[in-house]
């Protein structure tokens, strides 16, 4: 899957496929926010709540046929998307057998600069996010330069599985970086990829100063717990400045398929206070959880 | 408009009016009885304005003996104390409380009650010495206010620097959950500091004040000025004699073309308004006697001189929607582009004019009326025509950063105040530093007076004033209520749905 999500997206050459653009977002790092969400992720985690910004469409022209508005068309061979015939009912992404969407939209990094020059004053800044956005570190380096020159600052979302080599010149011109530890030692169960890293990565960009927060979902039995709060806490008590926020794991929202894979795996409210304590206990200064 | 014989049995039998709103409504109708023609001049055709709702006075009323709006110079007070009230300037926060709780039952204005209260922060800050008990003196001091001055046109400012007691003050209105008084932070970025700054806006997303206004645009047009009543600027140690307004959603009504508008109707109709006011401030100037005899003036709370008068603005976007109607486009105002160039004609007609007409009694503006965005306080049914201000329609809302771009360069014309007001999702509470981004945002692009609440409190700025959900709903069961406010909240809700504004998540 990662080979051809990788040709995919060498043939985008100087564009990127983006799943949705938040103009102003209150979630996504510190004050307002527009949020650029990538399309393509090198993992497909039980819990994903992003499902349809996993892969690249694959023109299998299911959507096409069962848009109930007709908002999706197939013209010279491209899918393409009506944003004012849909009334967004999410039928598209529901449908997708290839956890797709058909409301991608391609844009240069000149085109991404200009929408945030709109927002530009009313910002603290931009995310980029995902799907996994260090898959497209060039194209991202390159915006972040740009964003740069408006007095904005840049963030990267990501969930720590990439290779720090391949990333210098993003990491050079990225202010921080929001990171999640899925897990420590059952990445594979979890993510169902085999993907590494995440935890050297982690501690590299601490070394430089470049994390804004850490995250990790809570969900029971597909991850070590435990072991995971126990060794990602270790490692931020010496940065009381870096957020680690616990989320527990929820399932509104997803496919059937999704919620049954969870149903027996959500944590109860009082374990993840309960975890959070413990990190807490160990000596995180910035402790946050989300119920 | 004028009364007739028959409202004064109507306001003595009413069963929604407390004792006091019937004093108070029988004035008014008193003030109403006499003929405008006799008494101030007004020729036929400013009355047939009146008389056809294109131009809306407010009720104010034709033998006007005070001005509308009074914004007393509060530190007098402490220097000077006040001789007719028999008052010494105060020496701790008990007896400037109490003598401020005093001195505002002696302002006069549009309602009798004060509009203006005072920078409550800087007139009580000298005074803080134990925050513990000062803080239940000032909680104290607000609910008073709250529960006398019933009239949530009371209007109290803070800032721009940050003070212990501008944060004592926030404490408490949120903890008050209070509809007065009403209140502005007069903010500056380069003087509030952030964090006070951040307290305020949560405090907004709570309560729904303090609201902000960009104080670096105010003084560099107004000068010293306070924000006063709902939003207005006016001139601190003076006010504003009138505020009648154009329904521009009436005027529109029955034109051919949007040149027949702009070039015939009205130009006629706002000049009969601008004439209009120059008798009603001779009259409170040269007959009233109100600058001869109250005790404000004489004692320097307030001095004539700094008197201006105000130019109201009504429903805008009901007169560009029917002229894109008439040029066959189902655009709305808010989204359209054609739309917002008929609205910038519309008011620069309206502009041209005030800012021609040579004023009177009004040296300290230049001798000009200044364009105020008036929002709407009055029950009449020609007001489900004529949305407040120039904002967009309820349900027409664009996107919130479209929407504050738009909305924006229309605040450049109202020099006397104009204000927009979002909705809020409730994950801003958690974020309340990209709540401030966005005020931030909003100045940076020229506007004036920005709102946040929280969609789903219960204190909820009808237009500019704030009323509780809860007590509004009681007027609609026929109940009395405390506040005249409510039942204009009540009208005003009917009329614009305010309680229904689009809740904002993500720039939505």
């Amino acid at each position: 899957m990662l080979t051809y999500l990788r040709e995919e997206l060498e043939k985008m050459e100087n564009k990127a496929v983006i799943n949705k653009i938040i103009p102003f977002s209150n979630v996504d790092g510190p004050g307002n926010r527009v949020a650029i969400f990538f399309q393509g992720c090198n993992a497909n985690c039980i819990y994903c709540h992003n499902h349809e910004t996993i892969n690249m469409c694959t023109t299998c022209l299911i959507c096409v046929k069962k848009c109930p508005v007709g908002a999706i068309t197939f013209i010279n061979g491209k899918v393409n998307y009506d944003e004012k015939k849909c009334i967004e009912c999410d039928t598209c992404i529901k449908i997708c057998p290839n956890s797709s969407s058909p409301r991608t939209k391609e844009y240069t990094v000149e085109e991404l600069f200009e929408i945030i020059q709109e927002y530009k004053l009313f910002i603290s800044g931009i995310t980029v996010s995902g799907g996994e956005a260090t898959l497209r570190a060039d194209f991202i380096t390159e915006l972040f330069k740009k964003v740069k020159t408006l007095g904005l600052t840049s963030f990267v979302d990501t969930n720590g599985f990439f290779n720090k080599n391949d990333l210098s010149n993003l990491i050079q011109v990225t202010d921080k970086f929001m990171v999640d530890i899925k897990a420590v030692s059952q990445i594979k169960t979890l993510c169902r990829s085999s993907l590494e890293n995440n935890l050297e990565n982690l501690k590299y960009l601490l070394k430089l100063d470049k994390v804004y927060e850490v995250r990790t979902v809570i969900i029971e039995e597909y991850m070590d717990i435990e072991n995971t709060i126990n060794v990602v806490s270790n490692i931020l008590k010496d940065y009381p400045e870096v957020i680690y926020k616990l989320i527990r794991v929820h399932s509104s929202g997803l496919s059937q398929k999704q919620k049954q894979l969870m149903e027996k795996h959500i944590p109860s409210k009082e374990y993840v206070k309960e975890l959070a304590g413990k990190v807490q206990k160990i000596g995180v200064k910035k402790v946050e959880y989300i119920l | 408009m004028r009364s007739v014989m028959k409202d004064i049995l109507d306001v003595a039998t009413s069963k929604s009016s407390t004792y006091q709103q019937k004093l108070f409504n029988m004035a008014n109708v008193a003030e109403r009885l006499v003929d405008p023609r006799e008494v101030l001049g007004y020729t036929d055709e400013e009355m047939m304005y009146i008389e056809n709702d294109m131009i809306c006075d407010l009720n104010e009323g034709y033998v006007p003996y005070r001005p509308r709006y009074i914004v007393p110079d509060y530190y007098v007070l402490l220097s000077k104390g006040c001789k007719f009230l028999k008052l010494d300037p105060p020496t701790d926060l008990d007896e400037l409380l109490d003598s401020l709780l005093i001195l505002y039952s002696h302002v006069p204005s549009i309602t009798s009650f004060p509009v203006f209260i005072g920078d409550l922060d800087k007139l009580m800050e000298p005074f803080i010495s134990d925050e513990k008990t000062d803080y239940i003196k000032i909680k104290r001091f607000l609910n008073h206010i709250d529960k006398t001055i019933v009239d949530s046109f009371c209007h109290a400012d803070i800032g721009p620097e940050k003070t212990r007691a501008g944060e004592l003050i926030l404490k408490a209105i949120v903890e008050l959950e209070n509809p007065t008084p009403n209140m502005t932070i007069r903010y500056d970025k380069d003087i509030t500091p952030r964090d006070f700054a951040l307290m305020a806006a949560e405090a907004c997303l709570r309560v729904s004040k303090p609201s902000f206004s960009n104080n670096k645009k105010y003084e560099n047009e107004m000068g010293d000025h306070r924000i006063v009543s709902c939003y207005n600027a006016l001139p601190h140690g003076g006010g504003a004699y009138t505020l009648p307004r154009l329904r521009l959603g009436t005027i529109v009504k029955g034109v051919k073309s949007l040149d027949e508008l702009l070039n015939h109707r009205l130009p006629k109709v706002t000049n009969a308004m601008a004439t209009m006011m120059d008798k009603r401030v001779s009259f409170i100037v040269e007959k009233s006697n109100f600058f001869e005899t109250s005790f404000l003036v004489k004692e320097g709370f307030i001095s004539r001189e700094n008197f201006s008068a105000m130019f109201g603005v009504v429903g805008l976007a009901d007169a560009v929607n029917y002229i894109l109607k008439l040029e066959g486009s189902e655009e709305k105002f808010g989204t359209s582009k054609r739309g917002d160039e008929i609205g910038h004609s519309i008011l620069n007609v309206v502009d041209c004019i005030a800012s021609k007409h040579e004023a009177v009694y009004c040296e300290r503006t230049n001798n000009r009326y200044l364009l105020h965005a008036q929002v709407g306080a009055n029950l009449s049914e020609e007001d489900k025509d004529n949305t407040p201000a120039h904002r967009i329609t309820v349900g027409d809302e664009p996107i919130l950063p479209i929407h504050i771009k738009q909305a924006a360069p229309f605040h450049e014309y109202f020099t006397s105040g104009t204000g927009d007001l979002f909705a809020l999702d409730q994950t801003y509470l958690d974020h309340v530093d990209a709540v401030l981004d966005i005020i931030q945002g909003s100045f940076a692009s020229g506007a004036r007076y920005i709102t946040t609440y929280l969609h789903n409190t219960d204190l909820v700025r009808v237009t500019g004033y704030l009323v509780k959900k809860s007590e509004v709903m009681q007027v609609g069961n026929g109940e009395p209520v405390l506040r005249d406010t409510e039942l204009m909240g009540f009208g005003t809700n009917s009329n614009a749905h305010v309680f229904e504004r689009r809740v904002r998540k993500d720039g939505k």
